[in-house]
């Protein structure tokens, strides 16, 4: 039933060297032998959408150059249960949802499955979200250490189902969430990793001007206008709404155009409609360019991030929104929602700047498009705090801390 | 008398035009030797030339001599003397020059050699390169005044390029030796008593230079000896004079560290103040460091997290100023830095009824951190060995020895010091490196602040 795949990406762990430094490779070695003889199963529910599967791609391949025998698996489910878990995404972000017994009962039901079907045969577990949380009550029978690795934005659970889900977290051995607003409470340690960016991959390697030209001439825009770019799934919680209606009453004054960029991850049926509710609110503005990509899509997203005069992340809910490091670590501005991991990312003011709403935002837009200097300032802040803080080194580096403190007592552990 | 007179009255002509021609040419080296001089003052490169002044003071005079050479040549060559005394003139003339030329050359060349092996005293391969640079010279010179004189030198000329090849295929290992210890030593690259480290994995105590061999004494008490040819073509490094050796080495940990959330939280003053008296140090030593060390990039706010959630969530610009202004370097416990914090929050609710509350979403989350100390692989044994390493550790490793040490492990300074006082008996250093307030610089500053103040104490 589960797929495996690994060796997704061809970076190699040298290549990051001349970024992080070759003391920094060095330390993860060390790290990476405290865990020989052990196999990390990494679980989740897609091999391809999203941040989740995006972030395994790249940490899976990395840790195994290490030396680290980590593998990744996914549990299959069918498009009801994609609902209910998409339901229950949506719920936990705070979204006023109701979950019916039947909708717990299918949940139940597909992760019975799973249980039944699915090879368990790691020596430390590695779930990520909501979708494969049930698998813990193979715990009982095998053992094993388990990590639940929560992605979401947890800081105002609906109740209904952070109680139904925190039935399960309680068994694991640990938690891990993005952002200190996301902690609950819980009798079980709860660790802070923030994801993190692959500075190698196609989505934020270096291009050539030549490159991001010829991306702009195939998606058919103009460099000729400073360009205001979203990136996000079509979502509701990403807010595109919003961010057309910032734009338009920036449009009024300051020659600009709006690039929405989106996609659907295979877990995520409602994209299709939020993107129509989208194209019907941009209506035939020449100025707005709504994107609908294929999910591989990565240089074109590289090329729209470089391409761009403003980011913008206005998200009414988020996860940790790496779309924001993606953009830093172009030394773009950045204008992003102060909601989930983005404070993290964004010091407002030094970093890039926080909005609250529609207002917020068209008075960051008209501030960064019509200085170019200050923009540019905020630009490089970002780009050392996003390397500082949130590369895919660090975050595999805290992966390899939070496996080894599994066997480790103490607040000091002497390696 | 009247002879001689009359000779002269009617033939004053042949004796003012050689005359004259003399002083004329005279006049034009003289001339000449003041352009010169002052062309060559005026370049900067002349001047930047360290032998520059060996060769203007060697030339100075002769430059006239030669000149009162020509004059001489040129005088006899126009006067009505017979052409025999005219070739006998010229060859005496020439054979005085080629001695002058030859003694110009053999001064010059001495005082470069002694300049550039840099011996106050006359070293044995300096006074040994001199002699035979001399014995060239006089060879050379001999060869061209017998060619002036007419004697066939060539029979001569064939024996010595014969010699010549002879001892420099015998003598080939030891010329390149001997030419290497002058490079060595030219260079200033090597001295007696410096210690040196060959690319090949030698390392000593430099204990003699000879024309041969450069003799080192390893750190184990062994004599080796190095051909020079060899100390020529290798990487050195030169430590200078060996240093004290440390009791015990000095080995640098590493500290890496993962946040782990607690799940307590405030929304006020009140609410901080009443879970910071009971936080735990580590929760404390966190929110007191996190930012700096987030932030390695900026030149640091010395600030605490509950400075910036107080200023910028909670808008109270004079308490959080009141808490930034907490020196954390002034404390030698995290126990006493989180009593300072506490007496201020305190201190401050006693005179203030402030309800002011931050939205949600924007609370304080208190988090503890757990750290993992790992060895690395660099150890020091002496000074110059410590700062080498300093420049490669990561940041990491000197955050962990100079904040986490002092303060997270209870040292009361930090490990440098500690090691630099124990270990070496360094005790003025040690007090140097831990009155450096850390919390002011980045990491990257400190590292390189260290390391300078240890470079000038060892220099």
């Amino acid at each position: 039933m589960a797929q495996q795949i690994r060796d997704q990406t061809k970076a190699r762990l040298q290549d990051y060297e001349p970024i992080v430094g070759r003391g920094y490779i060095e330390e993860m070695r060390v790290l990476a032998q405290r865990l020989s003889g052990k196999v990390i199963q990494n679980i989740n529910s897609t091999f391809v959408g999203g941040g989740v599967a995006e972030i395994l791609s790249h940490l899976v391949p990395l840790s195994n150059q290490l030396g680290v025998d980590i593998r990744w698996d996914i549990i299959k489910g069918n498009d009801p249960f994609f609902e209910v878990t998409k339901k229950f995404h949506n719920a936990l972000h705070g979204n006023p949802t109701v979950i019916t017994a039947e909708e717990f009962a299918l949940f139940m039901e597909i992760t019975q499955k799973n249980l039944n079907e699915m090879n368990l045969y790691g020596d430390i577990f590695f779930i990520h979200d909501p979708q494969p949380a049930g698998l813990i009550s193979k715990k009982k029978e095998i053992g094993k250490n388990w990590v639940w690795r929560c992605h979401i934005d947890l800081s105002n659970p609906n109740q209904q189902v952070w109680d139904f889900l925190r039935k399960f977290v309680v068994d694991y051995n640990s938690a891990i969430f993005s952002s200190p607003n996301f902690a609950q409470k819980l009798t079980i340690p709860q660790y802070l990793i923030p994801p993190s960016i692959d500075p190698l991959s196609d989505k934020n390697r270096d291009l050539t001007p030549e490159t991001i030209n010829s991306v702009l001439t195939k998606l058919k825009l103009t460099s000729g206008k400073p360009m205001i770019l979203q990136v996000s799934r079509f979502d509701y919680l990403k807010d595109p709404i919003g961010v057309i209606a910032a734009f338009e009453r920036v449009r009024r004054t300051l020659d600009c155009q709006l690039v929405l960029v989106g996609g659907t991850a295979s877990d995520d049926p409602e994209g299709q409609r939020v993107l129509q509710e989208v194209r019907q609110r941009a209506g035939d503005n020449p100025d707005i360019h709504i994107l609908d990509l294929p999910p591989d899509s990565h240089l074109e997203i590289n090329a729209l991030q470089r391409a761009a005069t403003v980011v913008m992340q206005k998200s009414l809910r988020e996860g940790f929104a790496l779309t924001v490091s993606e953009a830093l670590w172009k030394k773009k501005p950045v204008i992003a929602s102060a909601v989930g991991g983005i404070p993290l990312q964004i010091k407002h003011r030094f970093t890039g700047l926080l909005v609250h709403s529609v207002d917020g935002a068209v008075y960051a837009l008209r501030q960064l498009l019509t200085n170019q200097e200050y923009a540019n300032w905020l630009g490089q802040n970002g780009y050392q705090h996003v390397k500082q803080n949130f590369l895919v080194t660090r975050e595999l580096r805290d992966y390899l801390l939070v496996f080894i403190a599994l066997s480790s007592a103490g607040e000091i552990i002497h390696l | 008398m009247a002879d001689w007179v009359n000779w002269l009255a009617d033939n004053w002509i042949l004796v003012v035009i050689p005359l004259l021609s003399f002083i004329a040419i005279f006049a034009v080296g003289l001339l000449l030797r003041m352009l010169i001089l002052r062309l060559l003052a005026r370049s900067p490169d002349w001047s930047r030339w360290r032998g520059s002044k060996a060769v203007s003071d060697s030339l100075k005079r002769p430059f006239l001599d030669w000149f009162f050479l020509l004059g001489s040549y040129v005088a006899v060559q126009v006067s009505s003397l017979p052409s025999n005394a005219k070739n006998l003139a010229a060859m005496i003339i020439g054979s005085l020059f080629v001695v002058s030329v030859a003694w110009v050359i053999d001064n010059i060349a001495e005082k470069l050699i002694r300049l550039y092996t840099n011996a106050k005293a006359p070293t044995r391969q300096s006074i040994a390169a001199i002699n035979v640079l001399r014995a060239i010279i006089i060879v050379v010179a001999i060869l061209i005044i017998l060619s002036i004189w007419g004697f066939p030198i060539n029979p001569i000329l064939w024996v010595i390029a014969l010699v010549v090849i002879v001892v420099a295929l015998t003598l080939r290992d030891v010329i390149a030796n001997y030419f290497s210890s002058l490079q060595v030593s030219s260079a200033r690259q090597i001295k007696v008593g410096d210690f040196i480290k060959l690319d090949s994995g030698e390392s000593g105590h430099v204990i003699s230079i000879t024309w041969q061999n450069t003799q080192i004494k390893s750190l184990q008490g062994d004599s080796i000896l190095i051909p020079n040819s060899k100390l020529a073509r290798t990487t050195v490094t030169n430590y200078g004079h060996l240093l004290k050796k440390a009791t015990d080495p000095f080995h640098f940990n590493t500290r890496l560290h993962l946040r782990e959330l607690t799940g307590i939280k405030a929304c006020n003053v009140n609410e901080l103040f009443d879970i910071l008296r009971e936080a735990p140090d580590n929760v404390v030593f966190y929110h007191v460091h996190h930012f700096l060390e987030e932030n390695l990039y900026l030149t640091p706010e010395p600030t605490n997290d509950f400075a910036i959630w107080v200023n910028s969530i909670l808008g109270d610009d004079i308490l959080g100023e009141r808490l930034a202004s907490i020196d954390t370097f002034a404390f030698p416990t995290i126990g006493a830095v989180k009593q300072r914090l506490v007496d201020t929050l305190a201190d401050y609710l006693r005179n203030n009824r402030d309800e002011r509350k931050c939205h949600e979403g924007e609370e304080f989350h208190f988090i503890r951190s757990v750290i993992f100390i790992l060895p690395t692989s660099y150890v020091a044994h002496d000074l110059r060995e410590f700062v080498e390493i300093l420049r490669k550790v990561t940041i990491d490793s000197i955050y962990f020895h100079v904040f986490e040490s002092r303060l997270r492990l209870q040292k009361g300074t930090n490990d440098f010091s500690i090691w630099i006082a124990e270990s070496l008996g360094e005790k003025e250093l040690a007090d140097e490196i831990a009155s450096i307030d850390p919390y002011v610089h980045t990491l990257e500053n400190l590292r390189n602040l260290i390391i300078s103040r240890i470079e000038k104490y060892i220099k």
